[in-house]
């Protein structure tokens, strides 16, 4: 008998904690609440950086509902690095997506997944432009240097 | 509120075209908050845990018949010897015409079947096999092919007898300290799938097999030093298949679900050997969150002659460090039972194998879409293995679908993975300890640690899954 009703308390205790986190869980955006307290990179700060360094024509992430139809991201890379850092842009799925790339070294962008390559050239500004129709997180890398530039999310 | 997350195929190695493809996408319209997800399997394992305690009181894995047998006509044709030089020939064949592609194809992992036929086919292909079928590796192998021609060439016991005494405290750290510089090679080298990197690798591996064979005898070194063996053989413990052998006699059994797990196996490199499967996979899930990626980044910018050096030794680092914590945090919760029980002896050995389903969980939470995914190349490869625009069967031009599988299915089956395979590793150890402490109150006092630790790695592994 003894351990049926430590079963039932731990299952109340387990079902209380739940009904509590439903209830204390902080307003809509609750998924932050508690994992990111382990998470200082997540997502709040990505969205803001993501955003800022997709410099969309018609902007991406704000107006999720209109779709837009088209994407432009810019990479510039001096001195061996990406002006900015690493990007992290978000395009949606379905747009079509052109890269606009400057480098001042010869290079051989490559964006992993939808497989394209390009030649890079000090003085000359590279379009690559896509449709984004495999959603996904995609690398782009500058081939022959072995850096990643840029972490492109396809949402879809 | 429609928060989006993108989910990491978390294949750090870069795999032919697609294949870089980590990510999958913003996961969307769950039914419930992501974070719940968490929470819920915590839940799932607390309330297993407790329905343990209550009506699991006795051992029921460890049974002393070893299984039922096969048919025997069954048992005859699988271990017959026709069959086996049939198998051993053909995985042979494969094993030159692999190395071929490496050494002499078009250096390229779009263009090349050796990348993908090494780091999907073989190493996340077998996985499932494995588990299902048993051990089938010991007659895949095409080393142990090798070894077998050579012996039976030059007679039993002329070339493979035991120059060198292999001593028990060597345990299977050799196969620990291999299966950790090949997980390196996945993870921390910035060229993985280049073919001519994975053409000296085999040739490195080779040879230390072959002479491991030679020096320590075949059944020693495939037991203890063998990376991909002992692995495969750790693995094969899940399944319901194994080889029973009776001095002379082996024959082919079927044992009760688990029943495998239910050993006590106190060999040194064990729990290293079980923490390299575990902490690899978790590096491989960190180093695809955020964080890592940027300071990768910056390791890489920082020099143009050694950033990559740099990069590689951060990655080293942190892979060594994620082992080592898998296996400390083990060691803490396996500590703290044996203090719970008053056991003066090592319970490190006794519950060893109830990581094994973890680790099955974690492999297949990370890599069952990448492999769905990368699998698909082997079809065109096959034809054209060398990047020479051959067509030998035909499907040169098979099309491989980009998204075979949606952002939510692979959450749910990284989810369930995970829930499942801690479940499955709760239940291994509660019976371990029933049968090691006698008192089912010792048992399941010694249990509370492991379940901590169990609820840990399900959070952490959901967390890591959910960063990527």
């Amino acid at each position: 008998v003894q351990p049926m009703r430590r079963v039932a308390v731990a299952a109340a205790a387990a079902i209380a904690a739940v009904v509590l986190f439903l209830l204390l869980r902080p307003s809509s955006d609750g998924g932050e609440a508690a994992p990111s307290s382990t998470a200082p990179t997540s997502s709040s700060s990505a969205t803001a950086t993501a955003t800022a360094t997709t410099t969309a024509t018609t902007a991406t992430t704000a107006t999720p509902r209109k779709r837009p139809r088209s994407a432009t991201v810019r990479i510039t890379i001096r001195d061996g690095r990406v002006l900015g850092g690493i990007k992290h842009p978000r395009v949606q799925k379905g747009e079509l997506v052109t890269l606009v790339i400057r480098a001042d070294v010869s290079d051989e962008v490559h964006l992993h997944g939808y497989d394209v390559s390009r030649a890079v050239t000090p003085g000359h500004v590279v379009r690559v432009a896509f449709h984004a129709t495999v959603a996904g997180r995609f690398e782009i890398e500058l081939e022959e240097r072995g850096l990643e530039i840029a972490e492109l999310e396809v949402e879809r | 509120m429609r928060r989006t997350l993108a989910l990491a195929f978390a294949g750090a190695f870069v795999l032919p075209g697609t294949a870089s493809a980590h990510g999958i996408g913003g996961v969307k319209d769950l039914p419930v908050p992501l974070w719940l997800f968490s929470y819920g399997g915590a839940l799932v394992l607390v309330l297993s845990f407790a329905a343990l305690g209550a009506l699991w009181k006795e051992p029921r894995l460890e049974t002393p018949a070893r299984g039922r047998p096969l048919p025997a006509a069954l048992q005859y044709v699988l271990l017959s010897r026709p069959l086996r030089i049939v198998i051993g020939l053909l995985s042979v064949l494969l094993f030159v015409a692999v190395i071929a592609a490496a050494l002499v194809g078009e250096r390229s992992t779009a263009t090349n079947i050796a990348p993908t036929f090494i780091w999907v086919i073989f190493w996340l292909g077998l996985v499932p096999i494995v588990v299902v079928f048993g051990n089938v590796w010991r007659a895949l192998s095409p080393w142990a092919a090798v070894a077998d021609a050579v012996e039976w060439t030059f007679g039993r016991g002329r070339v493979s007898y035991r120059r060198i005494e292999y001593r028990a405290q060597w345990g299977r750290w050799p196969a620990a300290a291999l299966l950790f510089l090949f997980m390196a090679l996945e993870l921390v080298y910035d060229e993985p799938a280049d073919p001519l990197t994975l053409a000296v690798a085999i040739a490195a591996y080779s040879l230390i097999t072959w002479y491991g064979m030679m020096f320590f005898g075949r059944e020693t070194w495939l037991r203890n030093g063998d990376p991909f063996a002992v692995y495969f053989e750790f693995l094969s413990r899940l399944s319901i298949f194994a080889v029973d052998e009776h001095g002379d006699r082996r024959q082919i059994v079927v044992r009760r679900p688990l029943s495998g797990l239910a050993a006590r196996d106190a060999t040194p490199g064990t729990v290293a050997l079980v923490a390299v499967m575990l902490g690899s996979v978790s590096f491989d899930g960190l180093s695809r969150t955020r964080f890592w990626v940027d300071l990768r980044y910056e390791a890489i910018v920082a020099s143009i002659d050694y950033g990559n050096l740099l990069a590689m030794l951060l990655n080293l680092g942190a892979l060594g460090m994620t082992v080592a914590a898998v296996a400390g945090a083990y060691r803490l919760a396996v500590g703290a039972a044996a203090r719970v029980a008053r056991s003066g002896e090592a319970l490190a050995g006794v519950f060893v194998w109830s990581l094994i389903p973890i680790a099955l969980a974690y492999a297949v939470a990370h890599y069952f879409s990448l492999f769905v995914l990368q699998s698909q190349y082997a079809i065109p490869l096959a034809s054209d293995p060398l990047g020479r625009g051959w067509d030998l069967f035909g499907s040169a031009d098979h099309r491989v679908n980009l998204a075979p599988l949606s952002p939510n299915t692979i959450w749910y089956v990284q989810v369930g993975a995970l829930v499942i395979g801690h479940v499955i590793g709760l239940v291994v150890a509660h019976d371990r300890a029933l049968v090691y402490f006698r008192s089912a109150r010792t048992a399941l006092r010694t249990q509370y640690a492991l379940l901590a630790l169990m609820v840990l790695y399900t959070i952490g592994g959901m967390w890591l899954l959910s960063q990527g």
